[in-house]
């Protein structure tokens, strides 16, 4: 049996959504720890990296303080740097899965599920913040919101529900759209919450395929989505145990260009050539995940923080 | 500051593409494995030659130097499903109730009939 919603999207049947979603927790418990315990070290230091502040004693001196500190014929006398308490970070963090047709017609989909209950299991566990789950295709909407707590089986079958990968088209230049507009409204109601560090994050389960002619327009709303402080990961579903050279790494793009002359000619590039994620993955097996989104995050963290 | 590529990108018509399968029956013509998928244009923007996104464009494609590298250029028709494609990729999947999602599969075979050349640019 399926189900409507107000916005006309059909739902999957609740007790199957159910039964799969505690399939796949029992099926990726052990990931969804594993996941855990690497990202309690990135997203929560218990120590900051950097020196600062001014005192007595310390551990490294402050050299703009030096010249002070001896035309005050040493009477100002705080040279020194100490590592600095770090302030609590919040997250909130948004999953958004592909639901268009194509991750329904190879083995993507069911890859995209399983590692969308694995991370946001982690997430949970980790106790960080905010967790929203988002589908996109033509269209995108919101499977769980960033407010509502995520922490039951009912609620993550209430997730599930919402994939069924029908969608017609696979339009990341809206999501993105959206993703920025989520993450304005989500940072305005959260200010009340006074001297905490705000991040925001998006993770994007997709088979990556998206017309390439959208490539260069993704790129700018990248461009506006760093400006906000919103990093987005994208990770790409190619599971391993489609047929032989069927993955997206090896996936080329024909296309009609003119040469000086106007002639015609076939160009073919590798699809990923013009892939407009600075930060993305290639996860071939759901056992790669926890380590490769963690390797990610730490790489990304200590750029920001540099 | 936007830069001409991407005012560019933002003027044009999203350029539409599907991704086809390969095959064919014949041996001396067959594609290594990691050649046989392929992202092709498949609607038809304003800067897109009509003739680029039906048989023709196909064919010229299948017999470029990164796929088949023939000397001369064969000329194929397409099976798909069974019958001759005759329309461009988008009239097929449309009439068939598909969308750009679906991945087709285009068995090629040499064309028996000459191909028509149309000048259109
Ligand atoms: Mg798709």
């Amino acid at each position: 049996t399926t189900h409507i919603t107000d916005t006309g999207r059909q739902l999957r049947d609740f007790s199957e959504s159910l039964q799969q979603w505690t399939e796949f927790q029992t099926k990726t418990h052990s990931l969804s720890l594993s996941l855990t315990s690497q990202l309690r070290l990135i997203l929560t230091p218990s120590q900051s990296t950097k020196l600062s502040g001014s005192y007595r004693t310390g551990k490294r001196l402050n050299i703009k303080k030096i010249i002070p500190y001896i035309a005050s014929s040493y009477k100002r006398d705080k040279i020194w740097m100490r590592r600095s308490i770090p302030t609590k970070r919040a997250y909130q963090i948004l999953l958004c899965v592909d639901d268009s047709k194509s991750m329904g017609e190879s083995s993507s989909g069911n890859l995209a599920l399983e590692s969308l209950v694995m991370v946001s299991r982690a997430l949970t566990m980790l106790e960080v913040g905010q967790v929203g789950v988002m589908g996109f295709g033509a269209d995108v909407f919101t499977a769980h919101d960033l407010v509502e707590p995520f922490a039951t089986h009912e609620a993550g079958a209430r997730v599930l529900q919402n994939f069924s990968f029908d969608q017609d088209g696979t339009d990341i230049c809206l999501l993105i759209r959206q993703t920025i507009d989520r993450f304005r409204l989500a940072r305005q109601q959260s200010a009340t919450r006074g001297s905490e560090d705000l991040w925001q994050l998006s993770l994007i389960l997709s088979d990556g395929l998206t017309p390439s002619s959208a490539h260069e327009r993704i790129r700018r709303l990248l461009r506006e989505a760093m400006e906000e402080r919103v990093m987005i990961v994208f990770i790409v579903m190619d599971d391993a145990g489609k047929k032989k050279g069927d993955s997206v790494l090896e996936l080329k793009e024909a296309k009609f260009s003119k040469d000086e002359m106007g002639n015609s000619r076939v160009v073919i590039e590798r699809y990923l050539d013009t892939f407009p994620f600075q930060y993305y993955l290639i996860v071939h097996h759901l056992e790669d995940l926890p380590g490769a989104l963690a390797g990610l995050l730490r790489t990304w963290f200590a750029e920001v923080n540099s | 500051m936007a830069t001409a590529t991407e005012i560019q990108a933002a003027l044009e018509p999203e350029a539409a593409q599907v991704k086809v399968v390969f095959t064919t029956t014949d041996e001396d013509i067959q594609l290594p494995e990691s050649k046989r998928q392929l992202l092709v244009p498949a609607a038809f923007p304003n800067y897109c030659n009509p003739q680029d996104i039906r048989r023709y464009g196909l064919s010229r494609i299948l017999n470029s130097e990164s796929m088949l590298d023939t000397p001369t250029a064969i000329p194929f028709d397409f099976l798909v499903n069974g019958t001759f494609l005759r329309t461009t990729l988008e009239d097929y999947l449309k009439e068939n109730g598909l969308s750009f999602e679906s991945q087709v599969t285009l068995q090629y075979v040499r064309s028996l009939i000459p191909p028509v050349y149309e000048a259109s640019f």
